[in-house]
């Protein structure tokens, strides 16, 4: 026994010091990137006058290693058309390096760490960076931005810098070149059954309050079944998290899956906690109340999707959270199938007391980091240039999404058609190719983001719909920047999951009723036991530092 | 428990006869647990969208339903990592056993200088290990990353399949080797002629375990592999789980493709284990003897 102990003691000590070499290690391939500013010596294959709105064309011949996402859905093919007509456009040859998809962000953090990364690591999505800040493994692309004409050019005209400076850290740079999108585009909302509404006389619901009429004309007529019974139970910490999410949104709130412990106050100035807010008590009440009428069934929070879409195909239930696609292709495609004359449709997110809005910050999406290897190749500016060009040019973004004019699609105005015999998604299911699969555009690694143009050029029907409604709504103003310097980061963690553990097990036990909100009080004395203020003023601080030093 | 036997070997008692029947039904349970599973998984793999979806299928296929076989035997990637399984697995097997086995002989005998060093060497990788990055760095400066070798070296001897190893060789009657010594053999033909020829149990074993494990291995190819061609099939399909949860699907009718989306994990499970599942009926004979040997001595 005592034997066990102490081996399992040399194996921690032996662990800790291997854990040291490494960092070591990865700090020393950091350093030598220097504080060079001077890029005079790696102007190689770059162009003199590179301006938005300019094809891209290295002066010579580059190649650039590329993080690669293995879609199963798409999987990376050499042939594709995607590589060729880079290379054709750009002088540029991509040389991808193929991650699955399954554990992308495992690979992405050895590969960083081991010093092998390839320069461009796309699709990540913010704040992942944050933890390759500390050791000096990723550039701090904001120094670098001047060399990319489209970028700034893009977060000047749609206003985006609000949003950038909340990616910055504490020393006031900002490490991910993020997707950037010129209007929200919003993902979630309800769907109901249309054929069930107008058979009982009612008409869709608008705001919360007729919802709740809804859901209660919808029982009357089906006592045994459920108005609503909700999915994106599992595979996140949060209950319901996508409802939770856009009801929290309607309420001014950041709940559901978009939930952050902190949130800033506008009026007093300074960060609260998000779980202990007013609105977030709102939220739970609503839901509270169509629990406690039979509404909304209780397993929307604890059941699979499957189970969750076996209860509305078997009719026990007229309402579903849904995203557009889901709604399409799931739902809809096997109601028709199964039950005869059902419609579903989705609604624009319901009005609440924050009136017409959506969240904030949604206008930036995943992104790229590059490796502070960069820095040291000749080719750093040419480099820099094509990321430019590829990933925030009007053409480069439009050759990514739909490939090459005459050749997989054609245009008129602003609408863009695929040329005959190639589908996307399914469009087309007799066509013999496939735009993602056979040519290698509308690939997630490259396409995102965008004017509304083109980002609602491949909506379908029910998404433009909803879309061109939700487009109209204000975006609720986003937190400003409040980088934490990293021992306070640290201390932040420690506080973080237990609190946001306390929040989730709580909102569920209101809802369900297993705690009266009566006891609402003395959760909130729980969470400050919990560190909820410390937390809160540990934001503010950070909040108030970053405004005085970057005055 | 061993009350029973004891008293008389010829009529078991009334206890004993109790004990075997409690331990038949929790076997029995057991088993059903164990096989369930599996039987779900194939009845899934052979049923209809509609009959998945509604949760119909439990022990046998409904709807029955082939459409989602022809797609994944369609799909070049699928073969082409089946392939890289089957390489990974023969080449890295057939260099495990190479390795253990003559590092289990030498470790066998008590006679050899520098024994407890040697044995030393191989239990401290039991315990230690130099870690993910460590690891990385190393193969890849080695210039193993791409290929085969970066996924057979460093797996190529697994410590507990070399102490069973050497455990069954200390067993060997040391006689017997002498009397080949005295009629001429040389070390390496005693371990070729009368040692090998003698361990077909062991031997058996250690295949089937090394083979298992290549076969479902999947962590060093996705850590030493850039390239999605050379993938083996395990990657693929926990890629293909992974994907089927956040993608949309396309190409095919939509028809089939809702098929597909229902079955494809179940058919890409199915024919993934279905090989390795084939061995087990044929080393058997050797496996239940062979796992015990080296386990008392005598």
């Amino acid at each position: 026994m005592s034997n066990h102990g102490q081996l399992s003691r040399r194996s921690l000590l032996a662990a800790a010091g291997f854990a040291g070499l490494a960092a070591l290690t990865a700090c020393g391939s950091g350093d030598e990137g220097g504080d060079s500013k001077d890029l005079s010596k790696k102007q190689d294959g770059a162009m003199k006058e590179y301006r938005a709105g300019e094809q891209f064309k290295a002066t010579k011949a580059l190649s650039l290693s590329v993080l690669h996402n293995n879609n199963p859905v798409y999987p990376t093919k050499k042939d594709w058309l995607f590589w060729e007509e880079v290379t054709k456009r750009t002088g540029v040859t991509l040389e991808p390096v193929d991650v699955p998809l399954s554990d992308y962000e495992k690979k992405r953090s050895l590969l960083i760490g081991s010093g092998d990364a390839p320069f461009l690591i796309p699709k990540t999505y913010h704040p992942s960076e944050v933890a390759f800040v500390s050791s000096g493994a990723i550039l701090p692309v904001s120094e670098y931005v001047h060399l990319m004409p489209n970028f700034r050019e893009k977060v000047e005209r749609w206003n985006l810098k609000p949003e950038l400076d909340s990616f910055r850290q504490s020393d006031g740079k900002y490490y991910l070149l993020p997707g950037l999108h010129e209007k929200p585009k919003a993902g979630y909302s309800l769907s109901l059954r249309t054929d069930v509404l107008d058979r009982i006389g009612v008409a869709l619901p608008t705001t919360w309050d007729e919802v709740y009429e809804v859901f209660k004309a919808i029982k009357a007529e089906y006592p045994d079944s459920y108005a609503f019974s909700d999915r994106w139970s599992t595979n996140t910490v949060y209950p319901a998290g996508a409802l939770v999410s856009y009801l929290g949104a309607s309420y001014g709130v950041k709940a559901g899956w978009t939930y952050d412990n902190v949130t800033f106050d506008t009026s007093a100035k300074k960060f609260v906690f998000t779980g202990a807010t007013d609105a977030f008590r709102q939220v739970i009440e609503y839901l509270r109340k169509l629990v406690a009428e039979k509404l909304l069934d209780p397993e929307s929070f604890t059941q699979t999707d499957d189970e969750a879409t076996r209860k509305l195909l078997g009719e026990k239930s007229f309402g579903i959270s849904a995203n557009p696609q889901e709604l399409v292709q799931n739902y809809r495609f096997n109601l028709e199938k199964q039950v005869k004359g059902a419609k579903i449709e989705m609604v624009p997110v319901p009005l609440g007391p924050a009136g017409e809005v959506v969240l904030g910050g949604v206008r930036l999406e995943n992104g790229v980091m590059v490796s502070s290897e960069a820095l040291k190749s000749k080719n750093f500016v040419a480099m820099m240039q094509f990321v430019d060009w590829l990933w925030y040019s009007d053409e480069g973004q439009a050759f990514c999404k739909w490939g090459v004019e005459g050749e997989t699609y054609t245009k008129s105005g602003s609408a863009y058609e695929l040329k005959p015999g190639i589908s996307l998604m399914g469009s087309d299911p007799k066509a013999p190719k496939d735009l993602q699969k056979d040519y290698g555009f509308f690939n997630g690694v490259f396409t995102y983001g965008g004017s509304w143009d083109l980002v609602s050029s491949s909506f379908g029907p029910d998404e433009k719909k909803f879309q061109d409604a939700m487009a109209t709504r204000k975006q609720l103003p986003i937190d400003p920047p409040h980088p934490l310097q990293s021992i306070e980061q640290e201390q932040a963690t420690l506080w973080e999951t237990p609190l946001k553990d306390h929040v989730n097990q709580n909102m569920l036990k209101f809802v369900l009723g297993k705690r009266p909100l009566s006891e609402w009080d003395s959760y909130v004395t729980e969470l400050k036991a919990k560190n909820s203020e410390r937390l809160a003023d540990l934001h503010t601080k950070a909040y108030e530092r970053y405004a005085k030093e970057n005055a | 428990m061993s009350r029973g036997p004891r008293k008389s070997v010829t009529e078991p008692t009334r206890g004993y006869r109790v004990f075997q029947g409690v331990n038949g039904v929790i076997l029995t349970l057991v088993v059903i647990v164990t096989l369930y599973p599996f039987v779900n998984i194939i009845a899934r793999s052979f049923s209809g969208e509609r009959q998945i979806r509604a949760g119909e299928v439990t022990l046998w296929p409904k709807g029955f339903n082939l459409t989602t076989y022809k797609i994944v035997f369609e799909d070049d990637a699928f073969w082409r990592s089946y392939g890289n399984t089957v390489l990974y697995t023969v080449v890295s097997t057939v260099i495990a056993m190479t390795l253990t086995t003559i590092y289990a002989y030498v470790l066998s005998k008590r006679e050899l200088r520098g024994r407890g060093l040697l044995i030393g060497i191989a239990v401290f990788t039991m315990f230690f290990s130099g870690g993910l990055i460590p690891n990385y760095v190393l193969i890849t400066s080695l210039g193993l990353k791409n290929s085969v070798w970066a996924i057979a070296l460093p797996n190529a001897i697994s410590v507990f399949n070399l102490l069973v190893m050497k455990a069954f060789f200390e067993n060997m009657p040391k006689d017997l080797e002498e009397a080949a010594q005295i009629d001429g053999l040389s070390t390496y033909g005693i371990l070729w002629r009368i040692v090998l020829p003698l361990s077909k149990a062991v031997i058996a074993t250690m295949v089937l375990f090394y083979s298992v494990s290549f076969w479902n291995s999947w962590f060093s190819a996705f850590l030493y592999m850039d390239r999605t061609e050379l993938m083996p099939v395990t990657v693929y399909l926990r890629n293909l789980i992974a994907g089927a949860t956040t993608g949309s699907n396309s190409g095919a009718g939509l028809d089939q493709l809702s098929q597909a989306a229902a079955n494809i994990q179940s058919v890409t499970i199915v024919l993934t284990a279905l090989p390795i599942l084939a061995v087990y009926p044929f080393v058997q004979r050797y496996f239940v003897s062979g796992v015990m040997l080296g386990a008392v001595k005598g």
